[in-house]
């Protein structure tokens, strides 16, 4: 017995020793115990966006399941390794990476550190035991939130204002698009694009919002985090001068902000809500099937619309049931297109004079 | 679409929009004038926008909070005027210095203060010529759209900029950029000019800033100068620190800004993130063309040691 158990131990030992750099995996983890869970964010936590969404989210199921959370904010778009090591030196049993920019930098560091990850918006990575992914792809809450809009407007005319043209924000212009084409195909649709990375370029989202409100839109999708409330004082200071009936009203993303400041002349808002995934990827880990793809859809609430306004007309709201249910029967299938070119293409075939 | 209209909202906004450059840069083409870099502005920007924001919501009083703006910002060029004159300290690293803690400082107040929340001003001032241009085309319902803090803004700085050209303290300021130990050796302090232009160019910045927050955008939020500290030094310099073409750059600079949404809007076939350099393409070409004979005050950015330091 002790003889079989050497030639094992060697056999190992000198396959393990000469095995290629490339096929010797790190410890993956599989039904580990989930003490401490990480979240990285670029920019701030309270930026009323997709980071403080993200941080809330995973706070309330760090609460609910006993979990001590750890918040990185504003950790930019560099490398962001050496903060990934202090989070496991720290004991993070599970870090999330809460942007489409660390696409990169995280599978790599769960490979080579055996740390499993969440991704946003990269399949490909995606690798039992270590890497999951959480596809945000907001598009069939915005293809309601065009229908709404194709049905509201008064002028004709809606704008879409993004802080740039990153995946998510591209999801959700086309899928707005295509449900504004499918009410109001005789509609004019205005896109702009603030920046780059104007996530918290107020003062120029302000300045675009005024132009399109000059060009005649009267609902303005915006798309902005912390310049959304460029647009929202826009659209204040245009109104200041309106009768309410006349009045330009905005389509949020991501968080609710109704009942605050900038909820005056809100229609409504792409909400989207991590919860259920957090919840689910953490209780994989614990069962030792993590690694997967969540999709973040209608069906399972992770992106919904924020509930209509009493102004909002009944047939509004029963095209919009119908829509939803459409969606999610699978009879209506919205666009996922995920780069800038894609989308201006298809803004092009839906609207050809305007884009 | 009505073209006009929508000029007349691109040109609105411009004007509105190009009073914090504007203020910050002539307060930098002060400083400079009197030998001070001073790379800090963004951070006396955000400094002066937070507390002018605070005291707008506190009190609803827009001519308080920009005057708390202005103050602030007297403060903080102070600082900077002393430290970089007094306490000889290299000016790129204090006015870096002073940007990174207007930065992280302001965010941190703000956070500590209104937590996630984001309080929104709802300040509606007087616009003096509401109505009273509107014959002309474009231009007179731009104007019409200003409120008075705009029109306020370009007198002080036509105002400044007379009183500089024609005052003993204007050929002081030059004296002390140009040929500091002259300004001595006539009898007057080069430390207290110095001193004296950075406060007034702090001033100017946090006035600047106080806009911002309080006339312009109506609410604060962590960096939400978005870089016009470090672009006024650029406006300064393509302006040759004469005040009022620093001015008149400042707006240009504004109008190029709105220049990509008027072309998007136009429908011109043409990549977004191009149409976006222009404007900072056009100020370098400016720069070019208009930067060769250019000369920088000869003491520019250097700790002056005083006759005493030179025996």
């Amino acid at each position: 017995m002790q003889l079989w158990r050497w030639i094992l131990m060697t056999v190992v030992g000198v396959s393990a020793s000469i095995l290629p750099g490339s096929l010797a995996l790190p410890a993956v983890a599989q039904g580990v115990e989930v003490d401490r869970v990480a979240i990285v964010t670029p920019a701030s936590r309270t930026n009323q966006g997709w980071d403080q969404q993200g941080v809330n989210n995973l706070e309330s199921v760090g609460a609910e399941l006993g979990i001590t959370v750890d918040v990185v904010e504003n950790a930019g778009y560099d490398d962001i390794t050496p903060i990934l090591n202090d989070l496991v030196d720290d004991g993070a049993d599970l870090i999330v990476c809460h942007a489409s920019g660390y696409q990169t930098v995280c599978p790599e560091f769960a490979q080579s550190t055996g740390v499993p990850v969440v991704v946003i918006e990269n399949p490909g990575a995606v690798m039992p035991g270590l890497i999951a992914d959480i596809e945000t792809q907001g598009q069939e809450a915005a293809f309601l939130a065009g229908v709404v809009a194709g049905l509201e407007t008064t002028t004709g005319t809606v704008a879409v204002v993004v802080s740039g043209e990153p995946p998510s924000w591209n999801y959700m212009t086309v899928g707005f698009a295509e449900g504004l084409h499918s009410v109001n195909p005789d509609a004019t649709l205005i896109y702009q694009v603030i920046g780059d990375a104007a996530y918290d370029d107020a003062p120029n989202a302000k300045r675009v919002t005024e132009s399109v409100i000059a060009a005649g839109a009267d609902i303005v999708f915006g798309m902005g985090d912390g310049a959304s409330f460029g647009m929202i004082q826009a659209i204040n200071e245009a109104n200041a001068d309106r009768e309410l009936e006349d009045a330009v009203q905005f389509i949020d993303v991501i968080g609710d902000k109704s009942g605050t400041d900038a909820g005056t002349y809100l229609l409504t808002s792409v909400l989207f809500d991590y919860t259920h995934a957090y919840t689910s990827l953490i209780e994989q880990l614990l069962a030792g099937t993590f690694g997967e793809v969540y999709t973040m859809g209608l069906e399972n609430d992770g992106v919904r619309l924020l509930d209509l306004p009493e102004s909002v007309s009944t047939d509004t709201r029963n095209q919009l049931t119908e829509a939803r249910e459409g969606i999610i029967a699978g009879e209506i299938i919205v666009s996922s297109i995920a780069d800038a070119d894609g989308v201006h293409q298809r803004l092009d075939e839906l609207f050809p004079s305007e884009n | 679409m009505n073209v006009e209209v929508v000029l007349t909202a691109l040109l609105t906004a411009a004007m509105a929009g190009s009073i914090p450059l504007m203020l910050a840069a002539v307060g930098e083409a002060i400083g400079e004038r009197a030998g001070l870099l001073n790379l800090g502005i963004e951070g006396v920007i955000l400094v002066s926008g937070l507390a002018a924001f605070w005291l707008v919501l506190e009190t609803q009083s827009l001519g308080l909070g920009l005057a708390c703006g202005a103050v602030t910002g007297l403060i903080c060029g102070l600082g900077f005027g002393v430290l970089a004159t007094r306490g000889r300290a290299d000016q790129i690293v204090l006015g870096l210095g002073m940007t990174m803690a207007g930065l992280g400082g302001t965010a941190f107040v703000f956070r500590e203060v209104w937590g996630s929340q984001q309080p929104l001003l709802s300040i509606r001032s007087w616009r003096p010529l509401d109505s009273l241009l509107d014959w002309i085309p474009v231009i007179g319902p731009a104007l019409g759209q200003q409120r008075w803090p705009v029109f306020a803004a370009w007198f002080l700085v036509i105002g400044l900029s007379s009183a500089i050209r024609r005052s003993k303290f204007g050929l002081q300021m030059r004296a002390a950029g140009e040929f500091p130990l002259g300004l001595e050796a006539s009898g007057a302090s080069v430390e207290g000019v110095r001193i004296a232009a950075a406060a007034l160019a702090g001033t100017l910045s946090g006035l600047g800033g106080a806009y911002l927050t309080t006339v312009e955008l109506g609410f604060f939020s962590p960096g939400v100068s978005v870089g016009t500290g470090f672009m006024a030094v650029a406006v300064a310099m393509l302006g040759q620190r004469n005040l009022l073409r620093v001015a008149l750059f400042s707006l240009g600079f504004g109008m190029l800004t709105g220049l990509d949404t008027a072309l998007q809007l136009a429908n011109v076939d043409a990549r977004p993130e191009f149409l976006r350099m222009i404007p900072y393409l056009a100020i370098v070409l400016t720069l070019v063309l208009l930067g060769r004979d250019a000369k920088s005050p000869a003491a520019l950015g250097q700790v002056y040691r005083g006759l005493a330091g030179r025996r």
